[in-house]
């Protein structure tokens, strides 16, 4: 974020202010059912925070996204690994990787129902799925983009098998690797949301359904809040992570 | 890799695909997983029944609509933030979050705004769209050379003569890039949404997966993997046939 820096930080104190200001004169105008002004948002969030629905509910919802997203992970970087290392191979599954991209996710709902029921093993099924191509992706793109001297520089000092893989392919491929946990995790999140709304409706999407099927919007916006900023907070968890891990690629990201 | 032995690989990959997916579609049978040529000889009877290309057509018409407001937005919007620093701090908070915003979570609160017809389907596909638009717009703007815009102003050419002469051909080939990406999330929202109020494309999933047999399933996600595939890479024919400056510009928002 080098460019955050240039910008006046001043102005978005100003900016956060200036919206809910003009959100709150738009919802006035209209009837309270169809969209709430943020005063009642913010009124209804803390009420759901303090008789502690809201912390429950996305405690519940984290669990299922975790275990999606680490097992995304698991999977992911290690196959992401090997066929970036092979030519061939990755040529020959690029079109087939970019045709099931193409799927969207939600479509195979029906699919996890038939596999994995409507419950805890469905939601984590539809995670791994709408994050695990997002981070192979990325991790391919990083194992494939590493320096060609680099490589020859490691054959000619020896180092190969294992050691190759840990002392030159990963950390090359690591600011890549980075980008993928770090969209990757902002899609579980999106996941998380989506699988309970989708599945048997639980935890944060049954509030969220609750709370539009008696045209509490002011519910409504507090849960699709809590969701945003949750996953605004992931990754941004996960930024801090890379900048603490491989500080070595400071700020050369897209 | 000369470009037949990529293409050779690429077949081969795809046939081993096509044939492991046969092999396990015949272990596990039609109801679990259906194999290839099970989805091939029903794919007529899918299109009959569930009328599927009527109803891609409908829906994609109304993608459209949604799509095209988006991307405009998204590119007035992005090119005005690019180009001024106060817009640029004063929006910057609510588009980022607004671009981790799960459009899943909105679809119950947009239902109760704008109801269960066009405007809903157009509202979504249009929050979708537009970010990723706007996002990649933005990134191009302010990576266009301030040299450019310079050698403009010396040549005295007007303001408007600089935005349509020098600073769009700068942006097209990132206008492009954000509309194709804004496509894919199109799409994905456009599923979303209708398989929530079940009609349309995103209908005939819903109605296909309550199925025993997962033949009409398959098929269907197959034909929108393949729409996906062809527009997407007709956005990037038509990108290099519109512009001989035209190139992939890999500096996409994560």
């Amino acid at each position: 974020m080098r460019a955050s820096l240039n910008r006046p930080l001043v102005l978005y104190p100003i900016s956060i202010v200036l919206g809910l200001c003009l959100w709150e004169a738009i919802a006035r105008t209209l009837p309270k059912a169809l969209f709430a002004p943020p005063s009642a948002v913010l009124g209804r969030l803390a009420a759901m925070t303090a008789d502690g629905s809201l912390p429950t509910a996305l405690f519940g919802a984290v669990q299922h996204m975790l275990v999606g997203y680490l097992l995304a992970v698991l999977v992911a970087i290690p196959v992401g690994i090997v066929v970036g290392r092979n030519v061939a191979v990755a040529t020959a599954v690029e079109p087939i990787l970019n045709a099931l991209y193409a799927i969207p996710p939600v479509a195979l709902v029906p699919f996890f129902v038939i596999w994995f029921g409507l419950y805890f093993e469905a939601r984590v099924a539809l995670v791994f799925a709408m994050c695990f191509f997002e981070i192979l992706i990325n991790v391919l793109q990083g194992v494939r983009n590493i320096n060609r001297g680099l490589l020859d520089a490691a054959r000619s000092l020896d180092v190969t098998g294992l050691a190759l893989y840990r002392k030159v392919v990963i950390p090359a491929a690591s600011p890549f690797i980075f980008t993928g946990l770090r969209v990757g995790i902002g899609r579980a999140v999106n996941a998380m949301i989506t699988a309970e709304l989708f599945f048997s409706a639980v935890n944060l999407g049954q509030m969220l359904k609750n709370s539009s099927n008696a045209f509490d919007t002011a519910s409504a916006f507090a849960v699709i809040l809590v969701v945003s900023l949750f996953g605004l907070a992931c990754q941004e968890g996960m930024r801090l992570t890379e900048r603490l891990v491989i500080p070595w690629h400071h700020g050369s990201e897209a | 890799m000369s470009r037949g032995r990529a293409w050779a690989l690429r077949l081969a990959g795809i046939a081993i695909f096509v044939l492991v997916w046969e092999i396990v579609g015949r272990i596990f049978g039609d109801a679990l997983f259906a194999p290839f040529s099970a989805v091939v000889v029903g794919f007529p009877a899918t299109v009959r029944d569930y009328k599927l290309f009527t109803e891609l057509a409908g829906s994609f018409q109304q993608l459209l609509f949604g799509y095209l407001l988006g991307c405009a937005a998204g590119i007035v919007l992005g090119i005005m933030m690019g180009r001024s620093a106060l817009l640029d701090g004063l929006l910057q908070p609510w588009v980022s979050m607004m671009f981790v915003t799960s459009i899943a979570s909105l679809v119950p609160l947009f239902i109760i705004t704008f109801g269960f017809g066009l405007a809903f389907r157009v509202a979504i596909v249009f929050m979708a769209a537009v970010w990723y638009v706007l996002l990649v717009t933005y990134h191009g703007t302010r990576s266009v050379s301030p040299e450019l815009l310079q050698t403009a102003r010396a040549f005295e050419s007007s303001r408007m003569q600089t935005f349509f002469k020098v600073l769009l051909p700068a942006l097209y080939p990132y206008i492009l890039a954000g509309m194709r990406i804004g496509l894919a999330h199109a799409i994905r929202a456009m599923v979303i949404a209708e398989m929530y109020v079940i009609v349309g494309f995103g209908g005939v999933v819903y109605n296909a997966g309550v199925e025993i047999s997962t033949v009409s399933l398959i098929g269907a996600l197959l034909t929108i993997m393949v729409v996906g595939v062809v527009l997407t890479e007709l956005l990037k024919w038509f990108g290099r046939r519109t512009a001989p400056w035209y190139e992939e510009r890999q500096q996409l928002p994560n």
